[in-house]
């Protein structure tokens, strides 16, 4: 496969998965603080500030913030490369220089979501479109990863579509985390008496569609302890860092098998990740999380780069 | 007579030839049986099918940009409902005449770029080869394998208001269309696909295996297993999905420029594991831009060191480069000679006779009847810079005079044929119109291999009385059925 329509597949894997996350973080943030047991976590500019700071746009004034302007310019700016709007047009033009190795089913389903999403209009998403847009652009990238599985040999160009979505998957939840950690941080001083502020870990879980699962598995009422456990740790868990992990190794081996004992392949950068984190215990994790996230969010963008200088270089 | 409620408000001309209705406004017996079905659906289903079908392009990126403004817009080729028909018999003369032409049009390009006989035999003028912008000195005394140059043709055709089908340009450097020709027959099932139990009609898929089949018989000589590409300039380009449509259909890949280099005369794609050779490439880029290092130097859309590496014998190019010079509108002029020079048959299709505006003879005459002439500019493609004489002003026809006086070799002049008109649906009259159509047969010669594909690109010119069909120039197109005997 050439090396350039290679980058074109993987980038293309990221961000159907960027747009994803972001959309289910707007949505699952927005309207979670319409009704939040604290004064903070419903005031609307320490909503909008968090929706930044997940496409990493934070503001220091965050009472400057105006809500129009920040749904606008999350959801459909295309100058903001990180929009939604941006994510599905990169995505779709990725797709376009690699349309003769991915499936017409596949396409299709893009580029129809490609025009539903450049045609959504601006004032109807500021205004009252919101849940519409956010949860067709979540049931639309669902749509295309059942054509990825379904419709598209699972070779050498699966594989690459499945790294980005793994690599960005892993990156995504661990900025959501990021994210609501500092939220939660924050929140914690807003409450009248100490208590377990089981709200932010609750919207941590639905911003990463995990909270279901994790009651499935947990009957307690989720903590921060458990529900970091859960999102980084848990294999079984298809939204952790973990099972990205374990994907995106499963993945490199597909393509790289047989570099697994280069110290200079992607390979054993993912191998080795990887295994880091199948023996680390969350009380490890617990004693600096902030430095455990920013050592996560680095060691995956060593990975990106060095997949680019292994195989895309072109 | 015709009583059908969908043609009630069907307006003749008599001067035309009608591919429907024949002089006595009878329907021709080939489209009774359509005919009576489509009655069966009212005007607005025809409307809502067309919404439908024109969805339905959009949606799988059937698609071409246009920019107004430096803002690029997605429009799809119109595609018309009405699908146009050829017997068995009619289509057996038609598939004989285009082959016949692309395998003479082979014999002049490797004769002109050898030997010359047929200038030598006072058959060919010289000045009309050495003064072609498309000829390629670069070409001379090299043969290309299995001695083949136009693998790959298209052959434009009309049926005059005599019902004879003349041929009306031989393309043989990038011809584009046949990837619609697929999705036409895609769309018109889809959407009327009831009509398609009462007739019997020739598969159109088959092009792409044929095509990969015929690249693989042109393999450079010391390859067993050839690998071939297909060469796009890019995403950016008009005819994209047709390249993209024709890598994935025929499974091989998809390159650009950027993704080759040349290595010691052989050729190489830049993959995921490093360097692969190239043994085949069926280049969708013009000749000036295939190799900056040998033609227009500012290319970035083709190889640096490609031509040496096509010289040497290490990579086949489909098609030949230097092939423009034989699909030159004023070579066109001496097909029927070229035809019996090489092949010692009688031409199978008729040529438009063509006036020359180089020779002083037809100059004088052109110049005295533009009204009566179209006047066309012999190495353009897409339907530009023509002049239909009976359409221009009198101040017009003095500046096509001016112009053809200033360059007489680059001009030709044609009398106006009457192209065949089709039932076309018209959207903005909500009704089915008569409109011109043409129609492009898309031909593959390798060795020991001759196809044509059995269908074609029946194209159509949506305004009103406007001859000039080219999709650049606001052109639909139809499903073209042939049928099977």
């Amino acid at each position: 496969m050439l090396a350039r329509v290679a980058n074109d597949l993987f980038w293309m894997g990221r961000y159907i998965e960027r747009a994803e996350h972001t959309a289910r973080f707007l949505n699952v943030n927005y309207f979670s603080s319409l009704d939040a047991p604290n004064m903070l976590s419903q005031s609307r500019p320490f909503v909008l500030n968090s929706v930044y700071g997940m496409v990493d746009d934070r503001v220091e004034d965050e009472s400057t913030l105006i809500e129009e302007e920040v749904i606008y310019n999350v959801g459909l700016n295309p100058e903001k490369l990180y929009s939604i709007l941006s994510c599905i047009k990169a995505a779709r033009q990725n797709a376009n220089n690699a349309r003769d190795l991915i499936s017409t089913e596949f396409y299709e389903a893009l580029n129809k979501f490609y025009h539903f999403v450049m045609n959504y209009p601006k004032d109807k998403l500021v205004k009252n479109g919101l849940y519409d847009f956010t949860t067709t652009v979540t049931e639309n990238t669902a749509i295309l990863r059942a054509k990825i599985r379904g419709t598209i040999f699972h070779n050498e160009i699966y594989a690459l579509i499945l790294l980005g979505i793994n690599i960005e998957r892993a990156t995504q939840i661990t900025r959501i985390i990021q994210t609501k950690l500092h939220d939660a941080e924050k929140a914690i001083s807003s409450y009248s008496k100490p208590i377990k502020n089981s709200y932010e870990w609750t919207t941590l879980l639905k911003c990463a569609e995990s909270y279901d699962m994790m009651r499935g598995l947990n009957r307690r009422t989720p903590s921060q302890l458990s529900t970091l456990e859960f999102l980084i740790l848990n294999p079984n868990c298809p939204r952790s860092v973990m099972n990205s992990l374990n994907q995106t190794y499963a993945h490199i081996c597909q393509i790289g098998g047989n570099n697994i004992n280069n110290l200079n392949s992607s390979a054993f950068l993912i191998g080795k990740m990887r295994a880091e984190y199948q023996f680390k215990t969350i009380s490890e994790i617990q004693q600096d999380v902030r430095k455990f996230i920013d050592d996560t969010l680095c060691c995956l963008m060593d990975i990106s780069s060095k997949l680019e200088e292994e195989y895309f270089d072109y | 007579m015709n009583t059908n409620p969908i043609f009630s408000s069907y307006q003749k001309d008599s001067k035309l030839f009608d591919e429907i209705f024949d002089e006595n406004q009878n329907v021709r017996p080939i489209y009774q049986k359509i005919l009576d079905l489509y009655s069966d659906h009212s005007i607005q289903d025809f409307a809502a099918l067309n919404e439908k079908a024109k969805a339905s392009f959009f949606n799988q990126g059937i698609t071409f940009q246009v920019y107004n403004d430096d803002k690029a817009q997605e429009k799809i080729f119109p595609f018309d409902l009405f699908p146009r028909i050829i017997e068995a018999e009619e289509w057996e003369i038609l598939e004989t005449g285009v082959l016949q032409r692309c395998k003479a049009l082979n014999e002049f390009l490797w004769d002109i770029y050898h030997n010359r006989n047929i200038i030598r035999d006072g058959i060919v003028p010289i000045e009309l080869i050495n003064s072609s912008g498309n000829y390629l000195k670069q070409m001379m005394n090299f043969t290309p394998p299995n001695k083949i140059y136009n693998h790959i043709s298209g052959t434009d055709l009309i049926k005059h208001s005599d019902g004879n089908y003349y041929v009306l340009e031989d393309n043989i450097r990038c011809p584009s269309g046949v990837s619609y020709v697929v999705g036409n027959r895609n769309a018109l099932k889809r959407a009327l696909f009831g009509v398609f139990n009462h007739y019997e009609i020739q598969n159109v898929t088959d092009y792409s295996e044929n095509l990969l089949e015929m690249l693989e018989s042109v393999k450079p000589h010391s390859v067993d297993s050839p690998t071939c590409v297909i060469l796009t300039p890019g995403v950016y380009n008009s005819a994209y999905y047709e390249h993209s449509f024709l890598a994935k259909t025929s499974g091989i890949e998809l390159v650009e420029g950027r993704d080759l280099f040349v290595e010691n005369d052989f050729v190489y794609m830049k993959t995921i594991y490093g360097p692969k050779r190239v043994d085949v490439i069926y280049r969708r880029i013009d000749d000036d831009f295939i190799d900056p290092d040998v033609f227009n130097k500012d290319s970035v859309l083709g190889v640096k060191g490609l031509f040496s590496a096509y010289i040497s014998g290490n990579v086949t190019l489909a098609n030949a480069p230097g092939t423009g010079v034989a699909d030159d509108k004023a070579i066109y002029t001496y097909m029927p000679e070229i035809i019996k020079y090489y092949l010692k048959e009688e031409p199978v299709l008729k040529n438009v006779h063509t006036y020359h505006c180089s020779k002083p003879d037809d100059l004088k005459f052109i110049l005295e009847n533009i009204d009566k002439l179209v006047i066309k500019p012999v190495d353009e493609a897409g339907g530009y810079g023509i002049s239909i004489g009976n359409r221009l002003t009198k101040e017009e026809i003095e500046k096509v005079k001016t112009v053809i006086k200033q360059s007489p070799r680059k001009y030709i002049a044609q009398p106006i044929m009457s192209l065949s008109v089709h039932a076309t649906y018209i959207e903005d009259n909500n009704s089915f119109e008569q409109r011109h159509v043409d129609l492009r047969t898309f031909t593959l010669l390798g060795q020991d291999k001759e196809f044509v594909l059995k269908g074609g690109l029946t194209r159509v010119a949506l305004k009103k009385g406007n001859l000039i069909v080219n999709s650049s120039q606001g052109g639909g197109s139809k499903d073209t059925w042939v049928l099977k005997k």
